[in-house]
């Protein structure tokens, strides 16, 4: 919520009173309570423009009638707004009329065929007998790019698109071109299509003008079936509608209802366009068990045993303890819940883990520290009303690109002002009227939030009497920062003071702000001092300022969050208890990898992950897997990691499964089968249900609900969460202890000198995770991994865009292809992950950190 | 098509553009229209490397950019041939016969309304009445201004007009 209070108003809409912020436009209102008024080039996410003339309304106020366009004039205090009457009926039909002359209607075979606005407008006014000569355009259809057809003689000019892409998606890769009859909307002189493939202008399209092309089944949209349920992609955990017909999915479409899903019906590429991983002949088609390096299929009852069996007798020669299972952080609470179960309770030990806890432990212990201070993770819903936005090191537009949405909107409609740190120059084309962008050295992320702590402190910017009276270790926080000087923090950053200053004061005024935090500070050595540094930031303004201030903690996967939350942690029960006494051995789940190598761990069961290629370093997960003796793998797709595996178990993907995810702000969603588990496969809940029934001790759970109901009496957070209503879970039976987080201060390593390069990795935004490239929409729209470095080091190496780069670190190299691009800062190399041809975790040897590159062409 | 456009993007000096952008009260899209008047002033079109640099300046993108262009049938975004044949499509024009003409430099140098010919001697544009329609058919070649052409030598008037 803002700061900013607005004033309610009275007025009355067909004679009922009504209430509304001042400012709020009638449609908006009339709509809220629940009046049908035509319109058709309305959206609440975008800004009034009134170009269809279709929502006119007779508003009687001062004694004075008038007739507006109800789209663009706000309420005022004792209005009368009547809608539908005989005069606003004409005048709206007049308009619809005019577009029915050219627009083709070929309803039977349109996409949008029943949820459409033009067809709900035309038969609200009941416009069955056309008045005018039919003059229809027979243009063809523009199939210049994989994704988004152009059927433009549906195109009724309303500028939705044009708008949806230039204020909420910050790309204007569209606008109207031309004038008067030939006016029409599209890329500069046709061009193909080149944007982000967001597909909101599909979304809010009143007509069928704009098409989803990667699905081959088309057709109208009334005779799919739509099953919502949560995007298996990244963590903002959107909600995505998924359309079938005869048990096939179709397309993934957005549902703009409100209520339905945080992302008020929007969505990014993968979430949309990345269906192809459902009906997909490349999934493994059956368990496999891998007889001298050649799987062979065998039957689900044999793998179910053979699992069984080798866990039993390695309990009984090596002691539970040498059992250890790696969750996932894409499968479902419910799903998670029961592997770290079958661990603990099954076969009695505690080696249980997730990859982003491998790799990030302290982030759990900073979400646990929010909660003693007392500081929230406000609902990603309340994000556009935020005043102030920090975006932390975090390239939304690939990292959150729905959470970017947000932001936008709450720049238009909030006045939100942002914030945007980032060691990379990305665009982040919003409308807001302060845009701080501080652009620093790549790693510097704990001196910049640092720094930012001491302005705060030194300029008095907060009441540090207030402050000091809540926080006992005040003066040890003060102590702390002394090294972080402007000078400093100069050297270190490259930023000004006065940037950094006008930063502080920004953020110290009264105000609602969000802080998001990018998966990138993970990757800097010194994640956990910068969040540290950052929930310090946070206690100072929500401690010694006025407002609130909310985090949006790093969680990468559509379910990061709850794979913690489901205590699937070598340190953390369910619902964050300690490991107690009961589990009273050495942690080795902690250093998972490492422990598989050294011959520890004699049974590893990887659940619906691929370390190989997203573990941090590709090394030790190879020595890990050569070495385990046994490992069984389940996965949708046969993953590098899989080809590893005594033996392969099929899964089953999003579409076809029960259960929930929680998001990054603990938001827990459903996941609700769209079509049956496909082939062969089984869900990974039947699994693990399978598993303790071989074992003999089955779990009394039979369903996906029934492990919820368990999940809700095991952790309280939980107990009164309705999936369906997007909630979040709570902090309970947190006691208050509020203190800042202190961390020695430790100078910037400098980069060795034959390895002078700085590698930066994170998720294409096109990809993420080992799945999106099975996916044909998205790899046509991101085939190749390219690094990307900075014109200067392009120069320096005498590179052009498009060689082949060969990047060293001292464990290994690899070649990729690169292009020059100045938002890249000298020094660093920057190249995507995951990809199956470019393994960039392979660069890394072993030490944690950024890693270390040279760079040069490849011959 | 890309080897021309090579070409011509080697020979544009951008300096004259740069110039323009720099002499704005305010880089913003308030000024957009003046600075592509004034760019096409100077090229007499508005090249592609001169409108990157546009973008870049002024902070909007290519849809946004051409979409402003392509509302002006007075910007070009191809270099046009010598002389600008701007003949009246208005009403009274086109009752005197501005049709027949259009007809006839189409067989003779190939071209249609907004396209250059081979030669680029000739760029054909239409406009909705010129305002003196008491002359029609009207017509303004290059900086001279033609009035009561008679259609059937149209192309001899054309004629006089050389490389
Ligand atoms: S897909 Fe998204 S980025 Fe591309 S044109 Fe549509 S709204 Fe713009
Ligand atoms: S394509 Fe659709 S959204 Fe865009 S202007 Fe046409 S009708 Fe409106
Ligand atoms: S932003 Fe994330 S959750 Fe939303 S559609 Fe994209 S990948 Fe899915
Ligand atoms: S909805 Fe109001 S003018 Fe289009
Ligand atoms: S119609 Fe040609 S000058 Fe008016």
């Amino acid at each position: 919520m803002s700061v900013t209070v607005r004033e309610t108003i009275n007025f009355t809409i067909d004679g009922k009173p009504a209430t509304a912020p001042e400012g709020t436009i009638i449609l908006e209102v009339a709509q809220k309570y629940g009046f049908e008024v035509t319109n058709l080039c309305y959206n609440k996410k975008l800004k009034p423009f009134a170009a269809c003339r279709t929502c006119m309304v007779e508003v009687r106020h001062n004694g004075k009638k008038e007739l507006v366009y109800s789209c663009t004039h706000p309420v005022a205090e004792g209005m009368e707004v009547i809608i539908h009457t005989e005069e606003t009926d004409r005048y709206n039909s007049a308009n619809i009329e005019m577009l029915l002359v050219e627009h083709p209607l070929d309803c039977p075979i349109c996409d949008k065929s029943g949820v459409c606005p033009l067809q709900d407008n035309t038969e609200l006014l009941e416009l069955q007998k056309p008045r005018f000569e039919i003059q229809r355009r027979n243009e063809p259809s523009i199939k210049t790019n994989p994704l988004i057809e152009f059927y433009l003689n549906r195109c009724i000019v309303c500028g939705l698109c044009v708008r949806a892409c230039d204020e909420i998606q910050g790309v204007q890769a569209l606008d109207f071109h031309q004038r008067g009859m030939k006016a029409s909307i599209g890329t500069a002189n046709d061009e193909p299509l080149d944007c982000e493939f967001c597909g909101q202008c599909i979304t809010v399209c009143p007509t069928g003008a704009l098409m989803d092309m990667s699905s081959d089944a088309r057709g109208l949209a009334a005779l799919f079936k739509n099953t919502n349920t949560t995007c298996s992609y990244c963590s903002w955990g959107c909600t995505v509608q998924l359309e079938t017909k005869k048990n096939k999915l179709v397309r993934i479409t957005a549902d703009e209802t409100p209520g339905v899903g945080i992302n008020e019906g929007n969505l990014c590429a993968k979430g949309r366009f990345g269906h192809g991983i459902v009906h997909n002949d490349e999934r493994i088609q059956s368990p496999l068990i891998n007889q001298g390096g050649t799987f062979q299929e065998i039957g689900w009852d044999e793998a179910i045993e053979m699992i069984a069996e080798r866990a039993k007798t390695t309990i009984n020669r090596n002691g539970a303890e040498s059992l250890a299972g790696l969750a996932s952080e894409k499968l479902t609470n419910e799903e998670n819940y029961l592997f770290q179960k079958l661990f603990r309770n099954n076969y009695g030990s505690n080696q249980i883990n997730n990859l982003q806890n491998l790799q990030a432990p302290y982030v759990n212990d900073f979400m646990l520290n929010c909660f003693e201070n007392g500081i929230e993770s406000k609902p990603v819903t309340e994000l556009d009303q935020a005043d102030v936005v920090l975006i932390f090191n975090s390239d939304l537009p690939s990292e959150y690109p729905v959470g970017g949405n947000s932001i936008r909107k709450g720049a238009i409609f909030t006045g939100t002002r942002v914030i945007f740190a980032n060691p990379r120059n990305m665009r982040f084309d919003h409308e807001s009227r302060i845009d701080i962008r501080l652009i620093y050295n790549q790693d510097a992320d704990f001196m910049l939030a640092n720094r930012l702590c001491r302005i705060l402190i030194d300029e008095n910017l907060v009441d540090t009497a207030k402050v000091q009276e809540q926080i006992p270790n005040f003066n040890d926080l003060v102590a702390s920062l002394a090294p972080y000087t402007a000078d400093a923090t100069k050297k270190a950053t490259g930023l000004t003071n006065e940037q950094l200053k006008r930063t502080a004061t920004q953020l110290a005024e009264k105000a609602d702000r969000a802080l998001i935090i990018g998966n990138d500070v993970l990757n800097t050595g010194k994640g956990k001092e910068t969040l540290n540094a950052l929930l310090n930031l946070a206690i100072l303004l929500n401690a010694g300022g006025e407002g609130s201030v909310s985090i949006y903690p790093p969680r990468e996967h559509c379910n990061s969050q709850g794979v913690n939350d489901m205590g699937a942690t070598p340190q953390y029960l369910p619902g964050y208890r300690p490991v107690n006494d009961a589990f009273e051995h050495e942690n080795l789940a902690d250093e998972l990898f490492e422990n598989c190598a050294n011959g520890k761990i004699k049974f590893l069961h990887i659940a619906g992950e691929d370390p190989m290629t997203s573990y941090k370093s590709r090394s030790i997960v190879e020595q890990a897997l050569d070495t385990v003796p046994f490992l069984v793998v389940q996965d949708i797709y046969m993953s590098e990691t899989a080809r590893k595996a005594n033996l392969i178990l099929p899964t089953a993907t999003f579409a076809e499964k029960e259960g929930t995810v929680t998001n990054m702000t603990r938001h827990v969603q459903k996941v609700v089968p769209a079509i049956p588990v496909q082939g062969k496969a089984k869900s990974d809940l039947e699994i693990f249900h399978n598993l303790a029934d071989a074992l003999g001790s089955p779990f009394k759970s039979k369903s996906s609900s029934d492990v919820l109901e368990e999940i809700r009496q095991t952790i309280p957070a939980y107990k009164d969460v309705d999936p369906a209503r997007h909630e979040q879970w709570k902090p309970s039976g947190v006691t208050a202890k509020p203190a800042f987080q202190i961390c020695a201060f430790e100078e910037l390593k400098a980069s060795k000198r034959d390895f002078s390069m700085k590698l930066l990795t994170n998720n294409h935004m096109f990809h993420i995770g080992s799945y999106t490239h099975f996916s044909k929409a998205l790899t046509d729209i991101g085939p190749d991994c390219f690094a990307e470095i900075n014109p200067k080091d392009a120069k320096k190496s005498e590179l052009v865009n498009g060689d082949t780069l060969l990047v060293e670190s001292s464990q290994a190299n690899l070649k990729v292809q690169m292009k020059i691009n100045p938002a890249v800062p000298a020094g660093m190399v920057y190249i995507p992950k995951n990809w199956p041809e470019v393994p960039v975790n392979a660069l890394r040897n072993g030490e944690d950190g950024t890693v270390h590159v040279k760079i040069s062409k490849s011959e | 098509m890309a080897d021309t456009d090579q070409v011509v993007e080697e020979e544009i000096d951008l300096a004259p553009t740069q110039k323009i952008l720099d002499a704005l009260p305010e880089k913003s899209r308030r000024y957009l229209i003046p600075a592509l008047q004034k760019i096409q002033g100077v090229y007499r079109y508005l090249p592609e490397p001169a409108m990157e640099l546009v973008m870049m300046d002024i902070g909007i993108s290519k849809a946004q950019l051409y979409g402003v262009i392509s509302f002006f049938p007075k910007f070009l975004i191809e270099e046009p041939g010598k002389y600008i044949i701007n003949l009246c499509y208005g009403t009274a024009c086109f009752v005197k016969g501005a049709e027949i003409i259009v007809n006839k430099i189409h067989e003779c140098y190939k071209i249609k309304p907004g396209q250059t010919d081979a030669s680029k001697l000739f760029t054909l544009q239409t406009a909705s009445c010129l305002g003196n329609c008491g002359a029609a058919p009207m017509a303004i070649i290059g900086e001279d201004t033609h009035g009561t052409i008679d259609p059937e030598k149209s192309l001899e008037l054309l004629a006089s007009y050389k490389l």
